[in-house]
């Protein structure tokens, strides 16, 4: 019970960790614009390591997804800034492409039975090479001239500051409704219902927090699109994960592929069905970090699927499959994201920085096997 | 007269919930080939892990002797040192290396710290030639019949200076002229003095090469014959000579309509109901191109009967209801209607979205997730049920779980509890259970009791029961036969892939039954 205990909390602690280190060696870490620029990065690592999540699930992997970042961001990007395209139609056509993509990949792990990690690492390579030909090995800004658009504005915008305390309301006034007709639906199938007491005291923390939230990002300049973005991914995740079949099909999968089959679950499928929603997660990363480097460079992209590997392992998603929680994975893209912002806000070196990743990736394993059952 | 070779004496050997020996007495002379014959789960597989140091020294009672000498055997290692070699029925060979390197394994002879390859495949050709066998010793194992495989494993059990040659089953896979080959073998290797215990349910190859024969029965040695003074009829007795149990419940059989009573449930659904399974001719190939496994086998199966199934391990019993449930095998022959209605190339999803379904054998391997909950496991096939466009209404699955939960009686704190954790009874029920809830018409049970205690294999024949009540069929596939004569209105006993009986409840008998799984239905 006391593992189990510091388990759950071995994340937050390891954030707070994290936070405490770099606010007493930089008191800006905690400030409302490092704070907002850090969440910017956050929704893009954390939109990423939320696509990761569904395929390392099943027990499936996915490493093309940082070359694919930079071909889908570079092929809005040329249509944008060469072309003369409208934002919304280029990011669509990217965003068509990487769904094309996603689905030949499924379909060769499934129909061809070859492993994914073959699959996706002969996808990293093609897609890095087929990226460096879309944009010529050049600088491609996203936006033409100096106006503004769709995808520039993705991690440039900020809601108005009534509107993001507004939203921050309804999601908490959404959050009670929830709640309620989940008890609702126990009470009506005569299932234990938790004391309405601690529901409520858990709905006003909730709700202190998201509106809290709300009030720091408007010291700045506000609520940043991007975690709406992620915010949105996160939402839909977990839904799918806990509350729909696929979601439950996932876990099986990931748990005991022969036993799935004859369970009866088409499990070609929902395999195919996880890499396509890796192909949206890869398209809304892609936009978000070419917006967030202003242009599309060679370097776009460059091991983020490690990064998003490393928060869903961080938080607790098993490679093998059939275990990991939504909240593990943002927290694990948290603390990545904590860890590298940091860092750079001290000008740590770039040395010290892959070297500091990497051993916090292994260090959180190392305690996932420790403290796992 | 000299001490035996080897000897047991008095070994007991207990599972969790099962006896698996019990007072077992058993002597190997030099020089002789000696049998050991029983039905499934007899105990000679148990016993031969304890003679190989499988299970160690100090897992079980009684005292095993090697010359005279007591052995405490603590690895397969010792048992080696000690002249003791095992050949199982899984080959322990590796495939991807050469024939000279398998004989050589892990001893390979060597020239500083290289290994010296040419006096290995030296030493290697000059043990194959002595066994007059003509493989090149660099031909990597994968390019070998079986045949040629357990010869060689035979070799490099010989070549251990090996005194006792324990083989397990050789012949299952091998064909006549190969078995002919192994036996000539083993002749030899009896003229040179090696001694040799040898598993095999073909009794005409054990009439042929044995000295003595043994027979176990439920973990017990019942008597040691010397084989001229022995008859098939007679050892078919002494391995199924025991009483039947009183421990299967009384049922209703759809077969004698009119011993229901008016309210019978089986009233309703009609004896004169449609088949609900109706197999013909069917033959049935491991894959596309290779000759056919299951050959030309027929059945039909009533509204709430129980069609038992037995035969010897290998005889194809898994592979049918696999194959009925669409998992395995590519029909070469045949027809099966599912409720009027043809079944053929079907995948699990349709089956079970057409009523049938399957409880696995190998629940561990097939028919669990085991980090999950029981609730998760036991809704897995059913999830359709609960989903409303497109989302899972949560409470009213966990109130259908809990509901199945409560009424098979599972032993667990709640339906949260992982399913890995459990005991093997309650985890045949979760899978039980899951393929309940999916609202079956014909149910195919391929050892259901296998590994479960007592207590937990009457509940799973309460159950049976229950679905036979309701009408439902149910196909039973056993290694036990008095649970399958206590169980079943009808037995096909199945033998090397072809039906080798078919028995009505009259004419159930060991003797019967045994006889016609081993291909001699009319030696009893």
């Amino acid at each position: 019970m006391n593992a189990r205990l510091l388990k759950n909390l071995a994340m937050p602690i390891a954030l707070a960790a994290i936070a405490a280190f770099f606010a007493v060696k930089e008191p800006a870490f905690l400030g409302p614009r490092n704070l907002t620029q850090l969440v910017v990065e956050f929704s893009i690592t954390g939109t990423l390591a939320l696509g990761m999540f569904l395929i390392l699930l099943t027990g499936q992997i996915d490493l093309s997804v940082g070359s694919g970042v930079g071909l889908v961001g570079g092929i809005a990007a040329v249509l944008v800034f060469q072309q003369g395209w409208s934002a919304p139609a280029a990011m669509s056509a990217a965003f068509a492409v990487a769904l094309v993509l996603w689905v030949l990949m499924g379909a060769l792990i499934v129909r061809q039975r070859i492993p994914s990690f073959i699959i996706t690492l002969g996808g990293l390579l093609i897609f890095k090479g087929l990226f460096w030909l879309v944009i010529q090995n050049s600088t491609v800004p996203v936006v033409r001239g100096d106006q503004e658009n769709l995808y520039s504005r993705l991690t440039t915008y900020y809601l108005p500051a009534h509107f993001g305390l507004a939203l921050a309301a309804a999601i908490a006034a959404v959050l009670a409704v929830l709640a309620w007709r989940s008890r609702a639906a126990r009470a009506a199938h005569r299932l234990a219902v938790p004391p309405a007491g601690r529901a409520i005291a858990q709905w006003i923390a909730t709700a202190a927090a998201i509106v809290g939230l709300a009030a720091v990002f408007n010291a700045f300049r506000g609520v940043p699109l991007s975690l709406l973005v992620l915010a949105g991914t996160a939402a839909a995740v977990y839904f799918l994960t806990q509350h729909t079949p696929f979601g439950r099909y996932l876990y099986a999968i990931g748990g005991n592929e022969e036993a799935a089959v004859l369970s009866g679950i088409a499990v070609n499928r929902v395999l195919v069905g996880a890499y396509v929603l890796m192909g949206v997660a890869v398209a809304l990363t892609g936009f978000m970090t070419t917006a967030y480097s202003g242009a599309s460079t060679t370097t776009v992209g460059d091991l983020m699927e490690l990064d998003a590997i490393a928060a869903c392992v961080i938080g607790g998603t098993a490679l093998k499959g059939g275990r990991g929680t939504v909240w593990g994975v943002i927290f694990g893209a948290l603390i990545m994201t904590a860890l590298l912002n940091g860092m750079t806000l001290l000008a740590v070196s770039p040395e010290i920085k892959f070297i500091a990743r990497g051993a916090v990736l292994t260090l959180a394993v190392w305690m996932d096997v420790k403290l796992g059952r | 007269m000299p001490a035996p070779l080897l000897e047991a004496r008095a070994l007991t050997k207990r599972f969790p919930g099962v006896t698996a020996l019990s007072n077992v007495a058993f002597d190997l002379r030099a020089g002789e080939i000696h049998a050991l014959c029983g039905e499934n789960g007899a105990g000679k597989s148990t016993l031969i892990k304890l003679l190989a140091g499988i299970h160690p020294h100090g897992s079980y009672a009684g005292e095993l002797h090697v010359d005279g000498r007591p052995a405490a055997f603590r690895s397969i290692r010792d048992a080696e040192a000690a002249g003791i070699a095992v050949i199982t029925q899984e080959f322990a060979l590796v495939d991807e290396l050469s024939v000279a390197e398998n004989i050589f394994l892990g001893r390979a002879p060597r020239r500083g710290v290289r290994v010296d390859w040419l006096e290995m495949n030296r030493r290697a050709a000059a043990l194959l030639a002595d066994f007059g066998l003509a493989i090149n010793p660099e031909t990597p194992v994968r390019e070998l019949g079986i045949g040629q495989k357990q010869l060689v494993e035979v070799v490099r059990a010989m070549d251990k200076e090996s005194r006792v040659l324990v083989l397990d089953e050789p012949t299952a896979a091998l064909t006549e002229q190969e078995v002919a080959v192994l036996l000539d073998h083993l002749r030899r290797l009896r003229a040179q003095g090696t001694a040799c215990i040898y598993i095999s349910h073909k009794l005409d190859e054990v009439f042929a090469i044995a000295d003595r024969i043994t027979v176990l029965r439920d973990g017990a040695s019942i008597t040691t014959l010397a084989t001229r003074d022995a008859t098939v009829p007679l050892v078919i007795k002494h391995m199924v000579g025991r009483e039947i149990a009183d421990m299967f419940p009384k049922r209703w059989s759809a077969l004698t309509p009119t011993r229901f009573p008016a309210s019978h449930p089986a009233q309703r659904v009609g004896v004169n109901a449609l088949h609900p399974l109706r197999v013909s001719h069917l033959s049935v190939a491991p894959e596309a191109g290779s000759p056919p496994f299951l050959r030309d086998i027929s059945f039909e199966l009533r509204p709430g009967e129980v069609l038992g199934f037995g035969g010897l391990m290998g005889a194809g019993r898994t592979e049918l209801l696999m194959h009925l449930f669409g998992a395995w095998g590519h029909r070469t022959s045949g027809d099966v209607q599912l409720c009027a209605r043809a079944h053929n190339s079907a995948t699990p999803r349709e089956s079970i979205a057409r009523g049938l379904v399957l409880v696995t054998e190998d629940r561990k391997r097939h028919g669990l997730v085991p980090g999950q909950p029981i609730g998760f496991n036991l809704s897995l096939s059913s999830l359709r049920q609960f989903t409303r466009t497109g989302r899972l209404d949560l409470p009213a699955e966990h109130v259908r779980n809990q509901r199945l939960f409560d009424s098979l009686r599972i032993k667990a704190p709640d339906q949260h509890a992982r399913v890995g954790g459990l005991s093997g009874g309650n985890q045949q029920k979760v899978v039980l259970g899951k393929a309940l809830m999916t609202g079956p018409t014909v149910v195919l049970l391929d050892e259901p009791t296998r590994g479960i205690d007592v207590g937990a294999k009457l509940e799973v024949y309460e159950l049976i029961n229950r679905l036979t009540a309701e009408g439902k069929a149910v196909l039973l596939v056993s290694s036990e036969l008095p649970e399958l004569m206590g169980m079943s209105d009808r037995i096909i006993m199945l033998h090397e892939g072809g039906v080798g009986g078919e028995f009505a409840r009259a004419e159930f008998s060991q003797e019967k039954l045994l006889a016609a799984a081993m291909g001699h239905a009319r030696a009893a």
